[in-house]
């Protein structure tokens, strides 16, 4: 017999077990920003919107905060680590799907889940104890003796070389999203139909034109969100950078300087916040941490859906 | 006029990497000018052995050529052919129009630049006739700067086509071209071959026994990696001298 109108109860259970586990997700979501928005509340009455945004100021003495300075931090060392990360991780796509024999993909591929796996704090003490001196014995000097007279680039490289740094960091930080770059690249790279690549091998294409013709423009839209995807973990990275940044509240052109970015500074004031409105400035620091990696989350979705949309057709 | 012969495929064997004997023992000659077609029920080695002629199968390392395919005095199968330019010179076109991530213009100038034409009016000479040649000029000659994706199956094919000529090659290679096309669209793209075998020599791959009988001058009829039979296409349709050939052409199996 077949039962069209009459619901099965095992039936009900399990979809009222399931919805109900899918609606936690979003109670925890809104319960967040609720709590955020709640108890950064002081803060925002105090010292509003755009002021906190463009004040440069972090002074818990004269109880004057603004997020400029962590924002500065933050979207530099992103950047950076980006700037370096792209590249490496393109190559690797490129490798892995158009050039590696075939036996070499899978272990490259076990490689670069691993380095996704290793847990941050390790990266973060890797970077304070290995990578940081040899940073300010070998690199640092060496990058100041060739860049600190060159006028403009020569403004990066100004000061004494300590290792705890805006680059230090943003290596640390290069090296933690280069997986995601690498395998979402690698993702969108292998999305290429392979009769198109092999009609541009027909016309007389080397590979090397056509990673550059095809592969790459056909990829572009998925490669980017996969950048973009990268770009919210970099924002919100704290435990790598956390060792090797220093925590600095001031806007500094150097690259040899520390600095501070908002989740470094959540995580070392936490337990000195005496006062309600340094307790509620660290709050709304972390709202606007909120607000920015939902922002390049939801850009990266964009971006991911336009390119599924684009290669299903 | 006195027909020449283009390619001479010569005890062919063609093993897979997983060392599957794709082709057997083909032996057989392309005439210049001509439109040949094979034909044969799928996975009889049709595509395998269109695939040879230009050397697609090295894309994917373990594949085995055996024997000899004289191109002029070249084998095209010895070990030291510069890929690149027999490709050049042995055009291919898909199952599925394949146009690149670009424009309608750049579809076309995409060979022209590889062979190292640089000059802007030059290019522009060069795509207009190859666009002429494929019959597609008119239809796309105000959007040259679209995107190919915008066009239509049938004006991608042509569009392909039309790259394909644009280098000038000597030997075009069609792999079930009209395929994923409608009728009308079919119609254009064998009329086009029709114009283009004054110029070229056309190798056809197909699954449609009445496009090769309307089209072709050759066919060969193919089973399980061999050549049954090749010979001139109305005999072949009228008066096969294998009884296989005889079966399959009156579709008592495939």
């Amino acid at each position: 017999m077949i039962r069209t109108t009459k619901k099965n109860p095992v039936d009900m259970i399990f979809s009222v077990v399931t919805g109900a586990a899918s609606f936690t997700v979003i109670i925890f979501i809104v319960a967040i920003l609720y709590e955020l928005v709640h108890q950064s509340g002081p803060a925002i009455e105090r010292f509003g919107i755009w002021k906190f945004l463009s004040s440069t100021d972090w002074n818990p003495v004269t109880e004057s905060f603004g997020a400029l300075t962590n924002i500065y931090g933050t979207v530099l060392t992103t950047f950076l680590s980006l700037l370096m990360a792209i590249p490496v991780a393109i190559g690797i796509a490129v490798f892995v799907t158009e050039i590696s024999p075939n036996v070499m993909k899978g272990p490259i591929g076990i490689a670069i889940e691993l380095l996704a796996a290793i847990p941050s704090i390790i990266y973060g003490m890797w970077g304070l104890f290995t990578l940081s001196p040899i940073m300010s014995t070998y690199i640092e000097p060496f990058l100041k003796n060739i860049f600190a007279g060159v006028p403009v680039v020569g403004i990066l490289f100004q000061g004494t070389p300590m290792g705890i740094d805006i680059l230090t960091a943003s290596i640390i930080l290069s090296i933690m999203i280069i997986p995601f770059t690498a395998s979402i690249s690698r993702d969108s790279f292998n999305l290429t139909p392979a009769v198109v690549k092999e009609s541009a091998y027909a016309l007389g294409a080397t590979k090397w034109e056509v990673v550059r013709d095809v592969v790459i423009p056909y990829s572009k839209l998925g490669v980017f969100g996969g950048i973009v995807l990268s770009l919210g973990r970099a924002l919100g990275e704290t435990m790598a950078v956390a060792f090797v940044l220093g925590n600095n509240h001031r806007i500094t052109t150097s690259l040899f300087d520390a600095a501070a970015t908002i989740t470094v500074t959540l995580a070392n004031e936490f337990a000195e916040a005496d006062t309600d409105i340094y307790l509620s400035s660290l709050f709304y620091l972390a709202l606007v941490l909120f607000v920015m990696s939902f922002i390049t989350l939801a850009a990266a979705k964009f971006f991911l859906l336009k390119a599924e949309r684009k290669y299903s057709r | 006029m006195l027909e020449q012969i283009e390619l001479r495929v010569k005890g062919l064997n063609f093993y897979y990497s997983g060392g599957i004997h794709a082709l057997k023992q083909i032996n057989l000659q392309i005439h210049s000018n001509q439109v040949t077609a094979l034909i044969g029920p799928s996975g009889c080695g049709k595509t395998t052995l269109l695939r040879c002629f230009n050397r697609m199968h090295d894309l994917y390392p373990g594949n085995r050529y055996e024997g000899a395919i004289h191109f002029v005095k070249d084998d095209i199968l010895s070990p030291d052919v510069d890929l690149i330019s027999l490709r050049s010179r042995i055009g291919m076109v898909f199952q599925k129009p394949t146009p690149f991530p670009m424009s309608i213009f750049d579809n076309i100038a995409y060979g022209l630049k590889l062979k190292g034409t640089k000059k802007r009016a030059d290019l522009s000479e060069l795509v207009e006739k190859a666009l002429h040649h494929a019959a597609l000029w008119d239809e796309v000659k105000d959007k040259l700067n679209a995107s190919a994706y915008d066009l239509s199956g049938g004006q991608q094919q042509r569009l392909v086509i039309a790259r394909a000529l644009a280098v000038k090659p000597e030997v075009l290679l069609f792999d079930e071209p009209t395929s994923a096309l409608d009728p009308i669209s079919t119609a254009k793209i064998e009329e086009l071959m029709e114009k283009l075998k004054k110029e070229i020599t056309i190798i056809i791959v197909t699954h449609n026994m009445q496009q090769a009988a309307r089209i072709s001058d050759r066919t060969g009829f193919m089973m399980l990696g061999e050549l049954i039979e090749f010979d001139r296409t109305d005999k072949i349709f009228t008066a096969p001298s294998e009884k296989l050939t005889e079966d399959y052409v009156t579709g008592r199996f495939g």
